[in-house]
């Protein structure tokens, strides 16, 4: 029997797609740099409150200490309240409201996009008539809406912010769907009597993601904005104190004492952009027509 | 229209594959919403058959519905009517858990050896997937399953756990030729198996696929545009365009004595290193495009484009006639 012998490479690495773009990843240095900061944002708020302890809701020194007198690094704000405290306690929040609303909108955007995209017709008719409605309300309206109705507790912004901002991830979804389940490894899969739900899940979903994962980590950034948007109007949690509300509640003495305006400015600021770093990083990294540069 | 020789072929020895009467058509919707639906008939009441262990070749050129035949008879793309008879059971009817299990009969190699493998899985995991969702082998037996596999190929076993785009477009062909193998079918349906490859590799490709026919008793349905490939490969030939077969028969009939006009076009376009044979040979033209698919014309869908055509032939359709044993010719001049 002749049996034709392929040369094999004896030092190809298995290098699964998935690795490779976090070898890409690592190289941008732009990206890396978002990372880490990232990173300090999110150490910060989850080991912040136990390093630098405190109530952020309590009066503890004279309103409108300036940063770096009297101890307080960051100073006080106008009802004498330790700034540095609350933008511990605020990145929880702000954090929290983003990661969790950005993947309420992966979540409701994948379904939606999915199901149109593999099904098409009626299916797909239907789910994209409904998108287009959601994507022409106005956003911070209707969530402001949503918020005013069902009361400002942090689900329910979550809730808002996630229903306003998933259709750009179902088309997104949508368009990935319909080229790939044209692509012969489907049909192969589909001759290998794999099920429409498997097929979905494990060999389309799978391959659909590299474009849904660089907008949700956008999404991540514009879920923080909006909540400060929100909060800054008043639309908030009383009892939680996130960097919108901070911004929020001292917008009279932006004049006087714009420090208490600045500092949580920044720090949304800061935050946001070094999630668009990353974002875009992981644009480059798993976007296969940049790889080759 | 059932055609009077597929009883005869029946007799003389069972095929495994029988299409009868096989039509496939897409829905086209041509200006706006609320026009007129109409149909493209991909494929139009098409019969053929393969017996055990043999190859029949379906060429024509891109656009002519071979590919479209071979998907619906693997029930990839649903037929409009017509029946699948796959070793005496009808495979255009079973639904569900039926239908999955005669999948094991039937498996697909795929023109494009770039996208019919999942970027994502390892090699191994490729050709794992029939056996996860068709079989109830353990873990074990499907492990030997695909060490085996993948030596019938000529993979080596450490190639397993490398990813796709690792491998060469051969290489990645024969991945997926080992799917197609991993559940034993009896019928391997070959969608231009080669026609992305290039002309060194085709040899190794086409060379492994017959040894492995001969090894495992296999039935080829051989979809192509290459005669060259065809001639090669084949027991029989049928030639489509624009979804009718055109001319039958088997492989030296058709290929010694070609009836159809645009068989001895595509014949005449086959280059020849034999400059005696080159000489002999006249190459016919067949200028212009085929006609609407949607639109089509009443009498031959050739017509257009033949050199013999007479007003005859724009009247009527010719029907697909016997000639001589099995060869069978759609064409007033044969």
């Amino acid at each position: 029997m002749n049996t034709q012998k392929t040369p094999t490479p004896s030092t190809a690495q298995a290098q699964s797609p998935m690795g490779e773009a976090w070898r890409m990843f690592r190289r941008d240095h732009a990206a890396m740099a978002g990372l880490l900061v990232l990173m300090l944002v999110l150490i910060a708020g989850l080991a912040g409150p136990y390093v630098y302890s405190g109530d952020p809701f309590e009066m503890v020194w004279a309103p409108f200490t300036t940063p770096g007198t009297d101890g307080f690094v960051l100073g006080t704000d106008y009802l004498g309240r330790d700034l540095l405290v609350m933008l511990i306690h605020g990145a929880r929040v702000s954090i929290a409201i983003g990661l969790s609303a950005a993947f309420l909108t992966v979540v409701i955007g994948i379904t939606v996009g999915a199901l149109a995209g593999f099904y098409r017709g009626w299916v797909e008719e239907l789910l994209m008539r409904l998108t287009e409605f959601f994507q022409v309300l106005p956003t911070l309206l209707f969530s402001m809406v949503i918020v005013a109705l069902f009361g400002a507790s942090l689900p329910m912004i979550t809730l808002a912010i996630g229903i306003v901002s998933w259709p750009p991830v179902a088309r997104i979804t949508r368009a990935e769907f319909m080229r790939i389940r044209e692509l012969e490894y489907v049909t192969a899969a589909r001759a290998c009597g794999v099920s429409n739900v498997k097929i979905i899940l494990q060999v389309i979903l799978p391959n659909a993601l590299p474009p849904i994962i660089v907008q949700a980590a956008l999404m991540v950034g514009s879920a923080i904005l909006f909540e400060a948007g929100l909060s800054f109007l008043g639309l908030t949690d009383p009892n939680v104190v996130s960097w919108g509300q901070i911004i929020g509640s001292n917008r009279q003495y932006i004049l006087d004492s714009s420090y208490t305006v600045t500092i949580p400015g920044l720090a949304i600021f800061v935050t946001v952009l070094a999630i668009s770093l990353v974002g875009d990083g992981l644009n480059d990294a798993l976007n296969p027509k940049l790889r080759k540069r | 229209m059932a055609d009077t020789n597929t009883q005869a072929v029946k007799d003389q020895d069972k095929p495994l594959l029988t299409v009868d009467n096989l039509t496939v058509r897409f829905a086209v919707k041509r200006g706006g919403m609320f026009s007129k639906k109409s149909y493209l008939y991909a494929v139009d009441d098409v019969s053929f058959a393969v017996k055990r262990g043999e190859t029949l070749a379906i060429v024509g050129e891109s656009g002519s519905g071979k590919t479209t035949a071979a998907l619906a008879v693997a029930r990839l793309v649903n037929a409009a009517a017509g029946k699948v008879d796959l070793a005496g059971q009808d495979f255009l009817t079973l639904e569900g858990e039926e239908l999955r299990q005669a999948r094991t009969k039937v498996q697909f190699i795929f023109q494009d050896p770039y996208s019919s493998l999942n970027p994502r899985l390892r090699a191994a995991a490729v050709v794992r997937e029939p056996l996860d969702s068709l079989t109830t082998m353990s873990a074990e037996e499907k492990q030997e399953t695909i060490d085996r596999l993948f030596a019938e190929v000529g993979l080596h076993k450490e190639q397993q756990h490398l990813f796709p785009h690792q491998f060469s477009g051969g290489q990645r062909q024969r991945i997926g030729i080992a799917r197609a193998l991993s559940t034993q079918p009896e019928l391997i349906i070959c969608d231009e198996p080669v026609s992305a490859l290039d002309v060194a590799v085709q040899a190794q490709v086409l060379n492994l696929l017959r040894r492995l026919q001969e090894n495992f008793g296999l039935t080829y349905l051989f979809i192509s545009h290459d005669l060259g490939v065809v001639q090669h490969m084949c027991d029989s030939v049928a030639v489509m365009y624009m979804g009718k077969i055109v001319e039958y028969g088997d492989r030296l009939s058709l290929f010694n004595n070609p009836k159809h006009p645009y068989t001895i076009a595509l014949l005449s376009a086959v280059p020849s290193v034999d400059k005696k044979r080159r000489e002999q040979m006249q190459r016919i033209d067949i200028p212009g495009d085929p006609p609407d698919p949607v639109n089509l014309p009443r009498g031959c869908r050739f017509a257009s484009r033949c050199p013999k055509v007479v007003d005859k032939c724009r009247e009527s359709e010719p029907e697909l006639t016997e000639i001589n044993g099995t060869h069978r010719v759609a064409c007033y001049f044969s």
